[in-house]
């Protein structure tokens, strides 16, 4: 009898043991468990529908939830409304293309309160707001490689005195205004000859931005170079110079769009090089760093997360992009590399 | 005995009304989103999501006005985005108090109403033509205003003071959002001003027959004015609670809200054509297309699809007011649903 006791407590004692270890081994939460809300900046643009695919293929890949939604029409209050929602909903974690810099926060700060997990992609928030930034390069990176992507094209004589202008969405977004700052800076150390003729906004409206393409080349008729860091201004733009029979010889076209939507301008000779970085790959890292934290991991500047299919990333301080006194436990996550895209490589991409 | 037959046919006007209609909707919205999703019953998160709809709410009140004289404003959503810009300038840039920089910027708003109503009532100029030109020239105010001051608008200002925040996020009672309080005390405002006072027999009075108002000694054109003053006075308040609540000022705060601000109004029973209207129908109207929007987020819809039941409703309602206001519709119904019934006696008759 006392044996037969003795033989349950045992048994049922290795149990215990084996089911506590079992739980402790996956830190209390299963994969399936976890939601990742994915807000883009706006919904129906090639890049982020691009992000999304990314997303959702790393989400089915490692068997969490990853839910997309976003504004129709690029409005703060909608994103706000979103992560609301979101918060009410209890999800686990978001990742978000912030439409500000600082129009979210109250919301973002409600949601880490609760719980959530924040990071952000493309378009960052105050690091106070947020864990981590998947940041397709510095304003330095991208305004550079903008600026070095004419200045290839160019002939000397050009480079030495070129009149430009700049064509992207709106002066009320952050990204591509930082950009576009940086660009200055860079083209007045290395170029100091230029003239900047222009600033045009095209509102991410396919259709704004081809009239205004057009009425650029009617009213700058002497202008060499149109730097177009915006995935709508740029084929608008291209569209433009094509009914108006210009050539990648007559005026220089280049800035930041998806291949897919570019591709057929290299190929009829209207441009001669854009650039780009992966945004698939940026929005798979956006959604899995957000569930990576959301299972429990902890992180410190300078360690490497790996992703499984993507590789290693390292988290880099918050002074990369700028930022002072940001929280220490807080970081950024640069994306590996861009791309420029020529009539060489532009098939390899499929986005 | 025929007392109590009046008291039914009230009873019965009273329960076929179209307020009763918008009720009963918001309830069952209430009981199949909860049943989606059961957090959707918490008290406190349907108080909460009020937050996200009140500027809808705040504007639609005053719009109704505008609408019963038989005009409309589609400038509403510029002018909340030029007054969150001149309580941000005014505060930051000129370094004046912060409640005394909203009113002038609510100062602004009235100016811009006046603008609006001057053009439509004293140059008799098409209202749908002024305001949507105004809203160009609002939205192009606010952006210049920014530059001038050299705040970029891409970042917006930001930073409010705790007591101007609190504004929105605060609680005077505790457990109940601020904005229900707002919104109890414009409608209380608006529901005297249209039902008990003289002026909103006047504005009645206008959009019926505008030639016998004038014929009663009516100043319609001060009375039509007036009605664009009011939602410029509350598109600005709107303006200050909206950068209360995203604790920053832009230009391009409620751009989108014009089209959600004239379909809670429609939708709330007041007749497109003018002459009549109801504040109470509007404020349920709001609270249809508010939670409408929270619970389809909550079902996990994502927001670009959130608009198709709103067009929905929206067209199934002007069809109903259609079917009962109309009287040839009215005789076409009477003649479909007659015919049959006359066959059948017919062909008793014979019998």
């Amino acid at each position: 009898m006392k044996k037969s006791i003795l033989f349950v407590l045992v048994v049922s004692l290795v149990f215990s043991v084996a089911v506590f270890a079992n739980g402790a081994g996956d830190s209390g939460k299963d994969a399936a468990d976890i939601e990742v809300v994915f807000i883009p900046k706006l919904t129906g643009n090639m890049f982020f529908e691009s992000a999304n695919v990314g997303a959702q293929d790393i989400a089915a890949k490692v068997g969490f939830t990853c839910t997309y939604d976003g504004s129709p029409n690029a409005s703060v209050a909608d994103q706000v409304q979103i992560i609301n929602s979101a918060v009410a909903r209890g999800v686990d974690a978001i990742s978000i293309s912030s439409l500000t810099p600082d129009g979210l926060n109250d919301a973002l700060k409600k949601a880490q309160d609760n719980g959530i997990k924040v990071v952000t992609w493309d378009s960052d928030v105050d690091p106070m707001y947020r864990e981590l930034y998947v940041n397709q390069g510095t304003p330095e990176i991208l305004g550079k490689l903008l600026v070095d992507m004419a200045a290839d094209q160019m002939t000397d004589s050009q480079k030495a005195s070129a009149k430009f202008a700049f064509f992207y969405s709106s002066p009320t977004v952050t990204d591509q205004n930082a950009w576009v700052e940086y660009a200055k800076v860079y083209i007045g150390e290395n170029y100091p000859g230029w003239e900047l003729l222009t600033t045009e906004y095209g509102e991410q409206d396919a259709q704004k931005s081809f009239q205004i393409g057009q009425s650029i080349l009617d009213t700058y008729s002497d202008l060499d170079a149109i730097l177009c860091p915006d995935s709508t201004a740029l084929p608008g733009m291209a569209e433009a110079a094509r009914r108006a029979n210009l050539t990648k010889d007559d005026i220089i076209i280049t800035g930041f769009a998806t291949p897919s939507s570019m591709r057929e301008y290299l190929k009829d000779n209207t441009i001669e090089a854009f650039g780009l970085w992966d945004c698939g790959l940026q929005g798979a890292m956006g959604a899995y760093l957000a569930y990576w934290l959301a299972l429990g991991n902890t992180f410190s500047v300078g360690d490497s997360i790996d992703i499984p299919g993507i590789g290693s990333v390292k988290v880099e301080s918050n002074d990369i992009q700028g930022y002072k006194n940001a929280p220490k436990d807080t970081g950024i996550v640069l994306l590996p590399e861009r791309v420029v895209f020529t009539t060489a490589n532009v098939d390899d991409y499929n986005f | 005995m025929s007392n109590l037959n009046i008291n039914m046919k009230n009873l019965r006007r009273a329960l076929l009304s179209w307020d009763t209609f918008l009720l009963v909707i918001i309830l069952l919205e209430v009981l199949i989103f909860g049943l989606i999703n059961p957090k959707f019953w918490r008290i406190g998160l349907l108080l909460n999501s009020i937050d996200d709809f009140l500027i809808i709410g705040v504007v639609a009140l005053s719009m109704t006005f505008v609408i019963i004289t038989g005009g409309i404003d589609i400038s509403a959503g510029s002018m909340i985005g030029l007054s969150s810009v001149v309580t941000g300038l005014l505060w930051q840039v000129y370094g004046m108090n912060i409640w005394l920089a909203a009113f002038f910027a609510i100062l602004s708003g009235i100016l811009c109403g006046m603008l609006n109503g001057f053009l439509v009532s004293y140059l008799d100029i098409q209202a749908m033509v002024v305001t949507l030109g105004t809203s160009f020239l609002f939205s192009g105010i606010a952006l210049v205003l920014m530059r001038f001051a050299g705040v970029s608008a891409y970042e917006g200002i930001s930073g409010f003071p705790q007591s101007f925040k609190s504004l929105m996020s605060g609680h005077i009672i505790p457990g109940l959002p601020n904005s229900i309080f707002i919104l109890i005390i414009l409608v209380l405002i608006s529901l005297v001003l249209l039902s008990k006072s003289k002026y909103g027999r006047y504005v009645i009075l206008t959009g019926i027959n505008q030639n016998a108002a004038i014929y009663s000694g009516i100043n319609t054109r001060i009375i039509k004015m007036s009605a664009y003053m009011l939602v410029g006075m509350s598109s600005a308040f709107s303006g200050i609670l909206l950068s209360s609540y995203l604790n920053s000022s832009r230009s391009d705060f409620g751009a989108e809200t014009t089209l959600s601000i004239i379909t809670a109004v429609v939708l709330g029973g007041t007749l497109i054509t003018g002459g009549k209207g109801s504040v109470i129908g509007t404020l349920l109207a709001t609270f249809v297309l508010g939670f409408m929007k929270f619970g389809l987020q909550m079902a996990r819809v994502p927001t670009q699809y959130t608009n198709i039941p709103t067009g929905v409703l929206l067209i199934i309602a002007s069809l109903i007011g259609a079917l009962s206001g109309n009287s040839y519709f009215r005789s076409r119904l009477k003649l479909v649903f007659n015919r049959p019934k006359k066959s059948v006696n017919n062909f008793e008759k014979k019998l």
